[in-house]
């Protein structure tokens, strides 16, 4: 496995040290918010950044678990934010791993009901995954008696700013039946919008939904490897020579330790180097894998360490 | 005390349980009605009971109404009950906010009409019952305008739960000092026929996670419920038995509080369930074995009647 057993120090890294590590990584792994991106406004210098990777030959991609846009809306997102070159195939966000995952990995034989937004719904149109059409109820349903898809084989849940009662109720009895597959976009328990201000996430309506229907759901956004093994079957990647690189301890360097990637953790997002600090000097074992190889103030660092 | 637990409860040791105690607490949902119907025998139970001199009570965690409207329901189906005796968590939680948080302020409440009237009877004022469909975009939900004078948010069952209400409840709790209180941790709502829906302990967990802080729960196995009826009708818990269907709610209360405990088997939980916490040898699970247990309430019966 990749990533020195015992090492993740939190070592903060700059110049011609994080010139090293760069040169010796294939791949690069991006989050996105909080780590090229804050809402609308670019990190500085991380198209310049991108643009130079991809000069030295490396290979980069952008794993999300922001799941409210389709791929084809980031590849705008990523233009108007100043990136000249990000095709829709470097993009790997939640909502296009979980279609993929039904359709390649459960290749599930039905319908999905799905409790998630535009971004959620699209992506599992364009993978040709059927779900069950999000319609309005006529005025005899009720929370005591609504109607059931017979042809429903698995619930997806992901952010769903459209989130009722009733769709929880429907979600629940789908998933009484055992076979009926429970999928999570992502664990998220919140989203950072603009001026440290934050919004309720995907995981708290899968709380909801685990809750009510006792089981758990199967997590496809990180830190669950899934996201990575969907890379790995399109680009053949090494674990030894790709790089994470996140802002959130709980989902990108969890992710990174579990896939057995190096990680870095920048601090232009969700987490702190004191949080990190903490990690690290915790006795619980499994804490070790929050704690990230390296830290950097922000990746617009690369620059200076590529431009040497 | 029992000697031995999870003892069927039948022949003369009914005639010696009830005349060790002086007060009965009942669990209403799948122990003395189920959804509109009452159980076989219950309200000739309850009406006994009273007769021989026991005081009853009823404590449910149902939100959803008033202790006027149980108070209602109970006659409806034949039981002779007064408001006194009923302690609904919409009820419990009025009085937890009032003698225990001593709010200072207003509530933002996730919660039924029942609620809301519970919590203004005792004098504090609450926003947010009732539908709240999502409008704007994201960036106006953190935006969202907040009452400055919400100083808790309270949580009960809501058929009207949004994700717009998420996000409010997630902005109030953001806010220094704001304090959160639930209902209750049911996963389901028992309703008539048998059917179910997701209970409030879904959305206590959808506020939860978002918030990444815990409720203060009000409703059984918290001993605030048991404490309510206590502080206003003097109970000796040695003299006293909780009747449930629940062995993480209502039995799970019953021991913590030093009562008997008596498991009905009309509701959610099996004898089965019973035994599996009592040779797990889990000590937390210790507490949810049942002093006793009956198929259904109307086996207490004969001993009444004799």
């Amino acid at each position: 496995m990749a990533g020195k057993v015992g090492t993740r120090e939190c070592h903060k890294i700059r110049g011609a040290q994080l010139r090293d590590l760069l040169d010796s990584k294939h791949n690069v792994l991006f989050d996105c918010d909080g780590v090229i991106w804050n809402g609308e406004t670019v990190v500085a210098g991380a198209p310049e950044v991108v643009t130079l990777l991809k000069q030295l030959g490396k290979r980069v991609f952008f794993v999300t678990n922001n799941c409210t846009r389709p791929r084809e809306n980031y590849v705008q997102k990523f233009s108007r934010l100043g990136f000249t070159d990000v095709a829709e195939e470097e993009i790997f966000s939640s909502a296009y791993c979980s279609a993929a995952y039904l359709r390649d990995v459960a290749k599930v034989q039905g319908k999905v009901f799905v409790i998630g937004c535009h971004g959620v719904q699209k992506e599992l149109q364009d993978a040709g995954v059927p779900i069950v059409e999000d319609v309005s109820d006529g005025p005899d349903v009720s929370i005591y008696n609504f109607p059931l898809d017979p042809d429903v084989k698995a619930v997806l849940v992901g952010y769903d700013e459209r989130f009722t009662f009733m769709k929880l109720a429907k979600a629940c009895c789908y998933l009484k039946d055992s076979d009926c597959l429970f999928l999570a976009t992502d664990p998220d328990p919140w989203h950072p919008l603009r001026g440290g201000r934050i919004t309720p996430g995907s995981g708290s309506l899968t709380a909801a939904l685990e809750t009510a229907s006792s089981r758990k759901a199967t997590v496809i956004g990180k830190p669950s490897r899934f996201m990575y093994e969907c890379i790995a079957s399109q680009f053949d990647l090494d674990p030894a020579r790709s790089l994470m690189i996140g802002d959130r301890l709980e989902t990108d360097i969890l992710f990174g330790a579990n896939c057995g990637l190096d990680t870095v953790l920048t601090l232009t997002g969700v987490s702190t180097l004191e949080e990190a600090q903490e990690y690290r000097d915790s006795d619980a074992p499994e804490k070790k894998d929050f704690v990230p190889d390296y830290v950097v103030e922000t990746i617009g660092d690369f620059l200076q360490a590529l431009e040497d | 005390m029992a000697a031995s637990k999870c003892t069927r409860l039948t022949g003369s040791l009914v005639k010696q349980l009830l005349d060790s105690v002086d007060s009965v607490l009942f669990d209403c949902d799948g122990v003395i009605w189920r959804g509109d119907q009452a159980i076989p025998g219950a309200p000739d139970v309850i009406n006994l009971l009273k007769k021989n001199g026991k005081r009853v009570f009823f404590v449910t965690n149902n939100s959803t109404k008033t202790r006027k409207m149980y108070t209602d329901k109970l006659a409806t189906l034949g039981f002779n009950a007064c408001e006194e005796e009923v302690f609904g968590t919409a009820y419990c939680s009025a009085m937890y906010l009032k003698t225990v948080s001593k709010i200072q302020g207003k509530v933002y409440l996730i919660g039924s009409n029942a609620m809301r009237q519970e919590i203004e009877n005792v004098g504090i004022q609450t926003i947010g019952v009732g539908p709240d469909p999502i409008s704007g975009v994201q960036i106006d939900w953190a935006n969202v305008s907040l009452d400055p004078e919400v100083k808790a948010v309270v949580v009960g069952f809501d058929q009207h739960f949004s994700y717009m209400k998420l996000n409010k409840a997630l902005q109030y709790l953001s806010v220094p000092g704001c304090l959160f209180v639930g209902t209750n941790t049911d996963t389901r709502l028992p309703l008539e026929g048998g059917k179910a829906v997701p209970g409030t302990g879904c959305l206590v967990k959808a506020v939860e996670t978002a918030a990444q802080r815990p409720a203060q729960v009000v409703g059984k196995p918290s001993n605030f419920m048991f404490d309510c009826v206590a502080s206003q009708f003097n109970l000796d818990p040695a003299r006293s038995l909780m009747v449930g269907d629940r062995l993480d709610t209502d039995i799970m209360l019953g021991t913590n509080c030093g009562l008997k405990t008596l498991l009905t088997l009309t509701g959610v939980s099996t004898v089965a369930d019973a035994v599996h916490h009592q040779t797990s040898g889990c000590p937390n699970r210790a507490g949810m074995v049942p002093d006793y247990y009956v198929d259904t309430i109307a086996e207490l019966l004969p001993a009444l009647q004799g």
